[in-house]
């Protein structure tokens, strides 16, 4: 087991995502995202949104992604509640080039994980020095 | 590791003037949540996995917000009115890759909670889907509340 406890992270909700017409909060997913040489990746924690709720936006540089819940229906008396049930999103500036046709997007156990390959423009490249 | 207690916290002696102060917290808490939308809970536990638990007549229902946790990474276990969840959240396996951001927490997490009512802890339904995890407990015979038909006295007119 790891050394770490784990604490609830309570979800923060969006401000000002433009005007919702649905009737439930909207927060802000944690992300982690990484680079590779060839590949940027973005993994967020989305619970209770399937696949095909996903919604991915790349607009040139602003990636845009939203996860929209089914409802839910609550049973019973209400007893006790640690968390809202509610859609995610959030905006990112891409500094990379990506190619977009590219683009893997997989959701499993409510992680959503966005592979952005780099276009060949913006992958590094190594440039070998010559000794004279 | 932090084990939770559910509901059966308990005011220290002076009788009364806790539970007004609670209950006047409580009212302020509900009168900010219209401006904050409600999301918040003020009784969080602050223990990993957020619950949601809710109860009718016959069952009692929880549900944990657990994304990315595999279903063989999560342990859940009942003995007498304690339910207990515990496991791990493991951090993904990456190499030579360079972190632009790291909001995702993981390790380890146990949870007890202490159910309102005795369940039928052989008849427990466990589904976790899309990082949700659903448990449906049902109550045993002898604590489902009962109806008790009244008989009203016979009234003889005339």
């Amino acid at each position: 087991m790891a050394d770490t406890d784990l604490v609830i992270e309570e979800k923060k909700e969006a401000q000002a995502t433009g005007e919702s017409t649905r009737d439930v909060p909207v927060f802000i997913p944690a992300v982690d995202i990484y680079e590779s040489e060839n590949s940027l990746t973005l993994v967020a924690d989305m619970p209770g949104v399937p696949l095909e709720n996903v919604d991915i936006d790349l607009n040139s540089d602003q990636l845009t992604v939203r996860g929209t819940v089914s409802p839910n229906e609550e049973k019973g008396k209400m007893l006790f509640k640690e968390y809202a049930y509610g859609d995610y999103y959030r905006q990112f500036t891409l500094s990379s080039d990506i190619d977009r046709e590219k683009i893997q997007a997989s959701m499993k156990d409510g992680v959503l994980k966005l592979v952005l390959p780099k276009a060949e423009a913006a992958k590094p490249r190594k440039i070998s020095v010559k000794a004279l | 590791m932090a084990i939770f207690r559910y509901p059966n916290w308990r005011w220290p002696d002076i009788p009364g003037a806790l539970e007004d102060f609670e209950r006047a917290r409580r009212q302020m808490d509900r009168l900010l949540s219209v401006f904050s939308g409600g999301s918040s809970s003020p009784t969080s536990s602050g223990v990993f996995p957020p619950l949601i638990v809710t109860e009718d007549e016959n069952t009692i229902y929880v549900e944990a917000e657990i994304p990315g946790i595999k279903a063989e990474d999560l342990e859940i276990s009942i003995v007498g009115r304690t339910l207990t969840l515990s496991g791990e959240r493991k951090p993904e396996e990456t190499q030579n890759v360079n972190y632009h951001r790291r909001e995702r927490k993981w390790g380890s997490f146990r949870k007890a909670l202490t159910l309102p009512e005795e369940v039928n802890s052989e008849a427990v339904n466990a589904e976790c889907k899309n990082g949700v995890l659903k448990l449906v407990l049902p109550k045993p015979e002898h604590v489902k509340p009962r109806k008790i038909a009244i008989k009203g006295e016979e009234t003889n007119v005339g």
